[in-house]
């Protein structure tokens, strides 16, 4: 079961976001998009998960997600927005409860405690969301995708987590935090897709990486692959040096090293 | 384990706050309707008419006209425009994504307003067949289309990629409001005297000229429109999140937008026709219930239906007695009780408008 776009195009206007880019991500995996700012990321991941308009196709577990509605693909997969503002003072458990109510698992009232006991925010339930902090915030928002796809696979189908910048406003114990959960989901045999900012954590995380830059598809493979010298200095247009710890052999990339052309 | 029962306990509180909040509401809203009855200009009150009808006595004519034909329509009309304004407020909120989102505030009121002003004053030049078909409903109709207009106009405007611009929400209401006041001003210039009169009373935002015909015009434009605005709950509760995650989440946003902003205009536009303007209804409900039981629209909508009734009841009372035997006009007494807690409600939440 996979999740595949196919030659997707999005235009802003005149700009062109996204120039025909393929992507092919596998359940039981995690597949990161990684890239500089401006190269279509975000777009990518708008286009999956059809919040924006698009030219091509998008198939979700061999599904044409334009023919599918709202609720279906709701019990399908979640996404995770990168920020979220809240327009009325509904408590965390009241948030985690709204990816309950859209997702399959809407008649097991145990699962959004569940979901919040998964970040680290059970003692949380109660507080009035606007009051957290940014990364708190993320992490309920993270409960609340997590609760809406409760069980990674289901009915032999399996769900998947769309994730934006996932990480991006954690200390370093939640950016672990929120990976392993990924991979959790992901060994459980659910498909997880990741727009990320950091490669290290990239490299230690993900089965597989799509660089993009400038709105086309640069490279699509193992971090192995993918995370070269020659690779990640064309995307991100700075020369980058990627290492290898002798004992693991996980590529790591130093930002000390790098050096502007 | 003791905090582990508190977790899975503690939040379900508001939930069943919420749900316990029906109940009262509905035995309150009971126990206003008696005591509107009850009370009025005359002598005539519902507990001697009871206690004669118990003895097996007859009731005069002016008791029977005190109590059906002028007591008891103002009452039900009370109780549907009371229902409206807060439903449309608490329904225009959650659609805007802002508490300050009221009918009145935001212009939707004042757009109703020249809908019906329109009608009164044109309806004398309307082919008879159009009259003949729209009845009674030709002014709750022309207020709905109104209403309906300028919800939409405001919504564009204020509503760029899915995201409202409060501040930009309520300078077009300001605006709206004006334009629409100046085409209600031309249009008195062009009225005959009989459609001056029928202007200035309806303008004056009162009860005071309920009947049965204006309770059956407005009656089933407000319920359908509550009936449609209850079934949002979800929805909103969704639409809090923004509009790409309340999509996300596997809510048709383009349709359940259409059906608020429906369900607003005929609420309000019904409302307006047969009631003028009533103010603050609309913001002072939803904002007090959110206060007492949590902001999830599941729960809130049915309750702002049933406090809007009892508060409209309440302040058709105190205009009844206060200055008895003449009365005020509604209005001025919501306007009275609102206008200070909407202003407490800024000074509490300075936030809000910055959003």
């Amino acid at each position: 079961m996979s999740l595949i776009a196919e030659n997707i195009r999005v235009s802003y206007g005149t700009r062109e976001a996204l120039r025909g880019v393929t992507l092919t991500a596998l359940a039981g995996q995690i597949t990161a998009i990684v890239g500089p700012n401006g190269s279509g990321k975000s777009t990518l991941l708008g286009a999956i998960t059809a919040s924006l308009p698009f030219l091509g196709r998008v198939r979700l577990n061999g599904q044409d997600i334009t023919g599918l509605k709202p609720w279906e693909l709701a019990a399908r997969r979640a996404v995770l927005p990168q920020a979220s503002r809240l327009a009325f003072p509904f408590t965390v458990i009241e948030v985690v409860r709204l990816g309950l109510q859209s997702g399959t698992a809407g008649d097991r009232p145990e699962v959004p405690l569940q979901a919040l006991a998964r970040v680290g925010l059970a003692s949380y339930a109660n507080r009035t969301f606007h009051d957290l902090s940014g990364g708190e915030a993320q992490r309920v928002m993270l409960a609340r995708v997590l609760a809406q796809v409760w069980s990674p696979v289901e009915d032999g189908q399996p769900r998947w987590l769309l994730l934006d910048e996932p990480v991006s406003s954690l200390d370093i114990a939640h950016q672990l935090q929120v990976m392993e959960i990924a991979r959790d989901f992901a060994c459980a045999g659910g498909g997880v897709i990741a727009v990320m900012h950091d490669l290290n954590l990239t490299a230690l995380y993900v089965d597989s990486v799509a660089v993009l830059a400038e709105g086309q598809m640069l490279a699509l493979g193992t971090p192995a692959e993918v995370l070269t010298d020659n690779i990640l200095s064309r995307a991100y247009g700075c020369a980058l040096r990627v290492s290898a710890p002798p004992p693991v052999g996980i590529p790591y990339i130093l930002p000390h090293a790098a050096s502007h052309p | 384990m003791a905090a582990v029962t508190d977790l899975e306990t503690a939040p379900r509180d508001r939930v069943t706050r919420a749900r316990t909040l029906h109940g009262v509401l509905a035995g309150v809203l009971v126990l206003a309707c008696i005591a509107s009855l009850q009370i009025g200009t005359t002598d005539v009150t519902l507990s001697a008419m009871l206690a004669k009808l118990m003895q097996g006595e007859a009731l005069s004519q002016m008791e029977r006209v005190v109590l059906f034909d002028i007591r008891l329509p103002r009452l039900c009309l009370g109780v549907l425009v009371g229902a409206a304004l807060a439903v449309s407020g608490a329904a225009l909120q959650g659609l805007f994504r802002n508490p300050l989102a009221d009918p009145g505030i935001v212009g939707v009121g004042a757009g109703a307003g020249l809908g019906a002003i329109i009608a009164i004053v044109l309806s004398a030049s309307l082919p008879v067949w159009v009259i003949d078909l729209t009845g009674i409903h030709l002014v709750p109709f022309a207020a709905f289309l109104g209403g309906c207009g300028s919800t939409i106009l405001l919504y564009r405007v204020s509503t760029r990629h899915g995201r409202t611009s409060v501040a930009t929400m309520l300078l077009a209401g300001i605006a709206l409001g004006a334009l629409a006041g100046a085409l209600s001003g031309i249009l008195v210039y062009i009225a005959d005297d009989r459609q001056l009169r029928d202007l200035t009373f309806w303008g004056l935002g009162s009860l005071a000229g309920a009947s049965w015909a204006k309770v059956l015009a407005a009656g089933p434009m407000i319920v359908l429109a509550i009936g449609a605005a209850l079934m949002l709950g979800r929805g909103l509760n969704g639409l809090a999140l923004g509009e790409a995650t309340a999509a996300h989440i596997g809510i048709d946003v383009q349709r359940m937008k259409s059906i608020a902003i429906l369900a607003v205009a005929s609420a309000t536009g019904a409302a307006v026709a047969v009631s003028g303007g009533i103010g603050f209804i609309g913001i002072v409900v939803p904002h007090l219930l959110r206060l007492a039981s949590g902001p999830d629209h599941r729960t809130l909508l049915l309750n702002s239906a049933l406090l809007g009734a009892i508060l409209l009841i309440l302040a058709d009372m105190i205009a009844r007695v206060v200055i008895a035997p003449a009365e005020l006009p509604i209005g001025i007494v919501t306007a009275v009780l609102g206008a200070p807690v909407f202003l407490w409600i800024l000074l509490k939440r300075r936030g809000l408008v910055d959003l």
